[in-house]
């Protein structure tokens, strides 16, 4: 963690410290710092405990609890398949396949440039007009292998 | 002359081409666009509207090229001719594709907020009373009599109340709550006062799941409107309601883990009793009802109890919402009683089978329910019969498979995703479901043996048995039903020799 990041995030966490009298808000905090750096980076869980007065094995806890908190840096674009089972009686698993084989990285993986992180979701209840992808914030109807691609490269 | 038109603003809408539509024509001369809620009819998205003489025009599945003939009003469908719609009972949905979402005045100049102020001269045991009447259950899966919870929330005395609508709608094949929250905010809003009233809370959260950023944001604008308008009120006094955003984790639908993750920490199912109408979020008594529920409660309140009560079967009553979705030709939400079959739901509102697919199955409610065959499509979709049946209706989500699908590795599929989102609490989910998906994995690869087929039910009657919460108790479902109707491609994969 550079000084910049230890900066900027004490800043961050200096506007939650808990209420007196309210228990810390452990993943409200974790959401906040996501947000700010892309991720929640392992070392700042001693200085998150410290600001929220609870231990380190609190805030370890629920860091590692949610699948949507990152403790590494991920890529440029996040690209989720979705694997809800209206998307996979819809072949989204052939696509997710496919988009891995294209982009040579595996699920959960970053290209090797930096661009792209492949993960899966369940479900983004876009279900009537699957298959499903989400870049970013984004979210795509009735992908095919064909349309994932002109998605992708709109994306650089 | 100034011509409007009328696109939804919906999530899927807007993912079916909705946006496209709209970015292109927004420098279009003399050309208004209204961005609605959608009708829910997905498979005629991107689906553009007109006024016309004889009301609203639709042009189902409108392509950039088509704006001079809408213009001119040349090819448009009446409602009337689009059987998806014209056969449903619409009453929660009646409104949807009508009104801008996060217009208030609109929302009233459509018969919204009649029920708050109808409850304004009541008193909670007037409410509790309507709620009992009109047999309400709840609407997110556990099928729980309404009127119960609120009784003893209400009678549970406390310095602090609370109201939490439950948007953390996992359940894969389901999406209506995403529709009332994208689509029409404020009567999630109205249904969540009407039950703060009836308790007595001041304070409200709304969960809602990660994976609906537009919902959140939809829900947060409508908060601020509905403040503004100085409508988000109890009893004349100020209600504090908040969206709060999950973080992916499906168990958190659950209530007693919905709260522990609304609390901050680890979302976690908690054993009960107590139940959260008595001690819930921080301790306090707590409602947890999901979004479709509070937007019945608004519905009841406008009409009356006996018009719920009116509707269904003997133990369902009301409406049911329906999201079809899977390898079917008209996926979308439908609105009907309770009670018709799924042969029927299928057959009318589905519109057979996409691209030539041949019909193999179908899943309903959600990744816990149970996968059913051709033969079993004459159940009536309604709690009870399900109940019967060893099945659930849930969120109410149809998911239709065809004959490319490959059952063992659909029900390895099933079995991963309980296993990822399993909270581990409790022994029988979390270890009974990473073996199952092992033994499942071993199928797969063609190396399981007879024993591993009876190993996995066994796992999954105690899972069934011995779990705390519905996802490790209803987890085996559908690996069990896809066994027991479709035996043979188990057996098929299976090693010829017993080791």
């Amino acid at each position: 963690m550079t000084e910049r990041v230890r900066g900027a995030l004490t800043v961050l966490l200096s506007a939650h410290r808990p209420e007196p009298g309210r228990r810390a808000h452990i993943l409200s905090v974790l959401s906040a710092v996501q947000e700010a750096f892309g991720y929640v980076p392992t070392e700042a869980v001693p200085l998150i405990a410290g600001t929220l007065a609870v231990t380190e094995a609190d805030v370890t806890g629920v860091l590692s609890y949610y699948p949507d908190l990152h403790t590494v840096p991920r890529g440029r674009h996040v690209v989720r398949v979705c694997l809800g089972e209206a998307c996979v009686a819809n072949r989204s698993t052939a696509l997710l396949e496919s988009l891995c084989h294209e982009v040579g990285a595996g699920l959960g993986q970053t290209t090797s440039d930096g661009r792209l992180t492949i993960e899966r979701v369940y479900c983004l209840g876009n279900c009537a007009v699957g298959p499903t992808v989400m870049v970013d914030e984004q979210i795509y109807g009735r992908v095919g292998p064909e349309e994932l691609h002109t998605i992708l490269e709109s994306h650089p | 002359m100034t011509t409007t038109l009328y696109l939804s603003n919906d999530t899927s809408a807007r993912a079916a081409g909705a946006d496209r539509l709209a970015h292109a024509w927004a420098g279009e001369r003399d050309l208004q666009m209204v961005r609605t809620s959608s009708r829910g009819a997905f498979f005629l998205e991107p689906l553009v509207e007109c006024d016309s003489p004889a009301g609203r025009l639709l042009w189902p599945r409108a392509t950039l090229s088509d704006l001079p003939r809408i213009r001119a009003g040349i090819g448009g469908v009446q409602l009337a001719d689009v059987p998806f719609l014209a056969q449903q009972q619409r009453f929660v949905f009646s409104r949807f594709g009508q009104t801008e979402p996060l217009s208030l005045t609109q929302y009233r100049a459509h018969g919204g907020w009649q029920a708050a102020d109808r409850v304004a001269g009541w008193s909670s045991e007037r409410i509790i009373q309507e709620m009992k009447a009109s047999g309400l259950r709840g609407r997110g899966g556990a099928a729980f009599p309404v009127w119960n919870k609120w009784d003893i929330a209400q009678r549970t005395a406390s310095d602090q109340k609370y109201v939490v609508a439950n948007a953390d709608e996992g359940d894969a094949g389901t999406y209506c709550d995403r529709m009332i929250m994208e689509g029409e905010p404020f009567r999630l809003i109205e249904g969540m006062l009407i039950c703060a009233k009836a308790i007595g809370a001041d304070c409200g959260y709304i969960y809602c799941r990660w994976e609906y950023p537009a919902a959140a944001e939809t829900m947060r604008a409508a908060i601020t409107e509905a403040e503004r308008a100085g409508v988000l009120t109890v009893e004349g006094r100020p209600f504090r309601l908040e969206v709060f955003r999950g973080a992916g984790s499906y168990v958190c639908g659950e209530e007693t883990a919905l709260l522990s993750s609304l609390e901050g920490g680890r979302g976690m199912v908690k054993v009960r009793p107590p139940y959260p109408a008595v001690a819930g979020l921080y301790g306090k008594p707590t409602i947890v009802s999901n979004v479709l529920t509070f937007a019945t409660v608004t519905e009841i309140v406008s009409r009356g109890a006996a018009w719920h009560l009116a509707l269904g079967t003997e133990r369902s009553k009301g409406t049911v919402a329906l999201q079809l979705g899977g390898r079917i030709r008209q996926p979308g939400l439908i609105e009907i009683p309770f009670g018709a079959t799924l042969r029927e739901v299928l057959e009318r509102f589905g519109g057979g089978m996409a691209d030539g697919g041949r019909f193999k199955a179908v899943q309903v409610g959600g990744p816990l329910g149970s996968l059913f065959p051709e033969s079993q499509l004459d159940i009536p979709l309604c709690f009870d019969a399900f109940n019967d049946a060893g099945a659930v209706l849930g969120h109410g989500g149809i998911v239709v498979f065809d004959d490319q699908t490959d059952m063992v590795e659909l029900a390895r599929h099933y079995m991963t995703f309980t296993a990822e989102e399993s909270c581990g609490t409790c022994i029988p989910c979390r270890i009974g479901s990473v073996r199952s998906r092992e033994l499942l994995e071993r199928i797969e690869r063609g190396q399981g043996t007879p024993v591993d087929l009876e190993l996995l039910a066994d796992l999954g009657e105690t899972m069934k048995a011995t779990s705390l919460c519905a996802h490790g108790a209803r987890g085996p479902y559908p690996v069990l039903t896809a066994i027991e109707h479709f035996g043979p491609e188990f057996r098929s994969r299976l090693r010829n020799i017993d080791p």
